[in-house]
């Protein structure tokens, strides 16, 4: 079964070195936003399975988008890679319903760890 | 046309690499201070070492800056400076928890830039490859025109600036410092060789 994945950071750069950190054996279908917003319209109007989300953005950060995920009760696994490693952070994001914190540059064998530890492959 | 002219796609992951390199530098500061930093996107601009001078020099009653030389391979080489208000420089020792006659508030700011500079820049320079040593780091003196002086002596002659604005923002107290890398435009070149290699890769 094909999951559906939504890949959201300011970077383009990021956002393909998640692309290419993917499971080559994993079918998805991948979309990406640049900001919380966009993250959040893609949330709302269709299911998601997979939100690989960063933290530190412009308009809508990631502390924001977990929020809001919350608050909203959208259904969908997060996933937080992020720049930002402080211990803290990491508490706050788990806190906030993320699935995991993985640490950016995000490596492909730490990335199949995660998903295979929180049964997506 | 300077050698600083990024494209969009360099200018992309210069940005992302410094964001990375500025995390674990916050990550060293939180721990040293034992406390919470928060982040912001951080700002690349290129500047002119008059400019940046001549700004430094009409806050210079107001700012403390530390300078420390870095030098990779490939002809990367530059210098960081990072500046801090002094209304930060003061409370300074509150912050890391010195006793007011454990170390001079100067040893203290040479301590904490020491920290973040080659935090900040090992973690750059692993993420391409390369390797930084560092100078000593220095407390420059604010005399009149004292750093425009320093400016000069610097071994390379550098007329152009890449202007990284990064602000650590401490939240259990008021204290943000600024970063400020200057490299000269013969390293600019070839931090951009680095750059388009990495890009070649996606």
């Amino acid at each position: 079964m094909t999951s559906s994945v939504l890949i959201c950071d300011d970077s383009n750069m990021a956002r393909k070195q998640v692309v290419r950190s993917l499971p080559s054996h994993w079918p998805v279908e991948v979309q990406t936003a640049k900001n919380g917003i966009e993250a959040l319209e893609v949330l709302r109007n269709q299911a998601v399975d997979v939100l690989f989300l960063d933290l530190t953005m412009p308009e809508l950060d990631g502390l924001g988008v977990l929020q809001k995920i919350k608050e909203e009760g959208i259904t969908c696994s997060v996933f937080v890679i992020s720049a930002d490693v402080q211990p803290a952070m990491q508490a706050k994001v788990l806190e906030l319903g993320a699935t995991a914190f993985l640490r950016k540059p995000v490596e492909g064998e730490v990335l199949m760890d995660e998903l295979q530890v929180h049964g997506f492959l | 046309m300077t050698a600083f002219n990024l494209n969009e796609d360099q200018q992309d992951c210069l940005q992302e690499l410094i964001n990375v390199a500025m995390g674990q530098a916050s990550d060293q500061l939180a721990r040293y201070l034992d406390t919470f930093v928060h982040l912001r996107v951080p700002s690349i601009e290129q500047v002119s070492t008059t400019s940046l001078s001549n700004s430094l020099n009409k806050e210079q009653q107001s700012v403390a800056v530390v300078s420390q030389g870095f030098l990779g391979y490939e002809g990367i080489r530059g210098e960081a400076l990072l500046v801090y208000q002094h209304k930060d420089s003061d409370c300074i020792g509150n912050i890391l928890g010195y006793e007011p006659d454990e170390l001079s508030v100067e040893e203290q700011l040479i301590d904490l830039s020491s920290i973040l500079t080659t935090t900040f820049l090992n973690v750059f320079a692993l993420q391409i490859d390369n390797q930084m040593s560092y100078n000593a780091p220095r407390l420059l003196s604010s005399g009149q025109d004292a750093l425009a002086v320093y400016l000069q002596q610097l071994s390379f002659n550098c007329d152009m600036a890449l202007k990284v604005k990064i602000t650590y923002q401490v939240t259990d107290y008021s204290f943000n410092c600024d970063m400020i890398l200057l490299i000269p435009e013969s390293a600019i070149t070839n931090i951009k060789a680095v750059i388009d290699r990495i890009l070649a890769d996606y």
